[in-house]
């Protein structure tokens, strides 16, 4: 337990020193964050958006905010060591390689929710947003990030044995800003493209979280209607899928000697 | 004396992308002894970083089986681990845009150091040790090339590992920084009875460090043996003959198969001397020739020379069993090169 809670500290540290010494990056990159919403939103309301209109917009943001912060962090964030070495380093740990995973994982939370914070805060602020706090959210939010990491752990493992993936993670990013829910409702797209956004990781969480913390849904009400149930399958899916991946790319990266090799 | 490492039978085979098989690594079986410094020789593509990445467990060997302290690499990885500390060739190893004290902490706990202050106290030890203290909370970015390998192998040693294992731990360093990293790889061994396994180009360094050496190339072991045995090996074969003067072209083939140089108005002859001439008949010829002859002795080869007379004979029997292992044939007989 003690174990635990070091590797975790470590990495949550190690990553706020990292993001502290791009501090001016960070600040564009928030700001730049903040306007794209601003600019998407008058898009998508014909330039007279409302609080009304962007409240469901901002949840769907800030979630896919996480979404673009995980899958950099996995996939980016993992070539990047490679390149530099850092990896071997960390598999030349006696610790078990899912501890530090997890560590990893934990540390991107912690660094994009303050990020989040700050961004949704601005935004609320600047333009009188109003997103009511329920207890009822947490459950779903925390399902969707599950669900968000366990996608991103399979960009990871993609990463460890295909070096070129961090592309692919960026058009999967942009893709999801605009296909999982956020400004574009799914159930106005055509059949085959929201059968195709319901499956990507996020979609539902958005959906599911809208209606409980927007329109004060209970949690009882989104299982018994299948949603809630739907996204903890999804979830499970992901997860499952996402390790099961992660573990892969280790053992093929292992085998070809590619944890430090670009 | 206790084996600090022991590797049996290890075999690695990459595959490449149009599906031919290239083996990295083929039955390398070596051991190395507690508090040794030992080198691991051989040109590029070799095996000597995929040998030490698979000691590492970053690479999963084909066949055999790497032991460290006794530790199974593959099998028992976490308590193998704790093992070794490795500073690998190529990379940065440690985060440049952290500064020293921070990566020293930050990889001390991820090697398992729980307690802060056991973490801390190493930390300031290893950095004051290295000259870096006064500098530890710049960022290792902005170091030079050598303190930022000093920082390296600080963070490889954090825990306080018993075996160091060292990728070209001088490669790209200046004069005076390489000095200080053979310093310490020389403390580390004699004075805190580290093991240290160390690859490098620099034979001149190796010659000066090791205790042992292994030469490999295209993934065999070319040879295994004490340092001194090698070069004592190796002594008994060559020998100068100097000559007054500069030697008449016509009489540079006096003695076959050996090499003449001018040095200093003389005329050196280097050479092995062959099966079917002795050290008389040398002498007996330069005479006959009329040559002045001022001294015939036993060349004192450097382990380069060793170095590139292995890795030729092995590059003439590429394919084959090199058999420089048993001698080579022309070997004085009771003298085999692995020690």
């Amino acid at each position: 337990m003690v174990l635990t809670g070091t590797v975790l500290l470590n990495e949550c540290q190690k990553r706020l020193i990292i993001m502290w010494s791009y501090r001016f990056n960070l600040v564009l990159e928030t700001f730049m964050i903040g306007f794209l919403f601003v600019g998407i939103s008058f898009f998508v309301t014909g330039g007279r958006p409302t609080p009304e209109q962007m409240a469901p917009a901002l949840l769907g943001y800030l979630t896919w905010f996480y979404a673009t912060f995980a899958i950099s962090d996995m996939s980016q964030g993992i070539r990047e060591e490679v390149q530099t070495g850092t990896l071997e380093q960390m598999y030349m740990s006696p610790l078990p390689s899912g501890l530090l995973l997890a560590g990893r994982s934990v540390a991107s939370l912690v660094v994009s929710t303050s990020m989040v914070v700050f961004i949704g805060a601005f935004l609320i602020l600047a333009l009188g947003i109003r997103i009511p706090v329920r207890l009822t959210g947490v459950p779903v939010f925390a399902l969707t990030l599950v669900g968000l990491y366990g996608f991103a752990f399979f960009m990871g493992g993609a990463t460890l044995v295909f070096k070129q993936v961090s592309a692919l993670g960026n058009l999967l990013t942009n893709m999801l800003l605009f296909l999982n829910g956020s400004f574009l409702t799914v159930e106005r797209m055509p059949d085959w493209l929201e059968r195709f956004a319901r499956s990507l990781p996020s979609t539902q969480g958005i959906d599911v979280l809208r209606r409980v913390v927007l329109d004060d849904l209970s949690l009882t009400s989104v299982w018994r209607d299948g949603s809630l149930m739907w996204l903890t399958v999804h979830t499970a899916v992901f997860l499952v899928a996402g390790w099961g991946v992660f573990l892969w790319g280790e053992r093929v990266a292992r085998r070809r000697g590619m944890l430090g090799q670009y | 004396m206790k084996a600090a490492i022991e590797i049996e039978s290890l075999s690695k085979t990459f595959r490449t992308r149009g599906g031919n098989e290239i083996e990295a690594v083929s039955q390398l079986d070596l051991t190395v002894d507690t508090g040794q410094v030992f080198g691991f020789l051989g040109s590029n593509g070799a095996g000597k970083t995929t040998t030490i990445k698979m000691a590492c467990g970053l690479v999963q060997p084909t066949t055999g089986t790497v032991r460290l302290n006794g530790f199974d690499v593959q099998r028992q990885r976490g308590q193998a681990m704790r093992q070794i500390g490795a500073v690998l060739e190529g990379t940065r190893n440690v985060y440049w845009r952290m500064n020293a004290w921070q990566n020293l902490l930050y990889f001390g706990r991820i090697k398992g150091i729980s307690s802060s202050r056991i973490l801390k106290a190493r930390a300031e030890q290893l950095l004051r040790e290295l000259d870096l203290w006064e500098r530890r909370k710049d960022p290792v970015g902005e170091f030079s090339r050598g303190m930022q390998q000093k920082v390296a192998i600080a963070a490889a040693l954090i825990a306080d590992p018993p075996i160091v294992l060292l990728d070209e731990p001088t490669l790209g360093l200046d004069v005076q920084a390489s000095r200080t990293v053979q310093q310490w790889i020389v403390q580390l061994a004699k004075e805190q009875g580290k093991t240290v396994v160390l690859t490098t180009h620099q034979l001149d360094m190796a010659e000066n460090l090791c205790d042992k050496v292994a030469i490999m190339s295209h993934g065999r072991l070319l040879a295994h043996r004490p340092i001194g045995e090698l070069l004592d090996l190796f002594r008994r074969e060559f020998y100068q003959v100097r000559l007054r003067g500069a030697a008449a072209a016509e009489k540079t083939g006096i003695l076959p198969g050996f090499a003449a140089s001018q040095e200093n108005g003389h005329t050196v002859f280097s050479g092995e001397i062959s099966d079917d001439l002795s050290v008389f008949d040398l002498v007996e010829r330069a005479r006959t020739a009329g040559m002045d002859l001022i001294s015939v002795s036993p060349s004192e080869p450097n382990l380069e020379e060793i170095f590139v007379e292995l890795i030729e004979r092995a590059e003439e029997t590429t394919g084959q069993d090199s058999g420089l292992e048993q001698g080579a044939g022309n070997r004085p007989a009771g003298t085999e090169i692995r020690g």
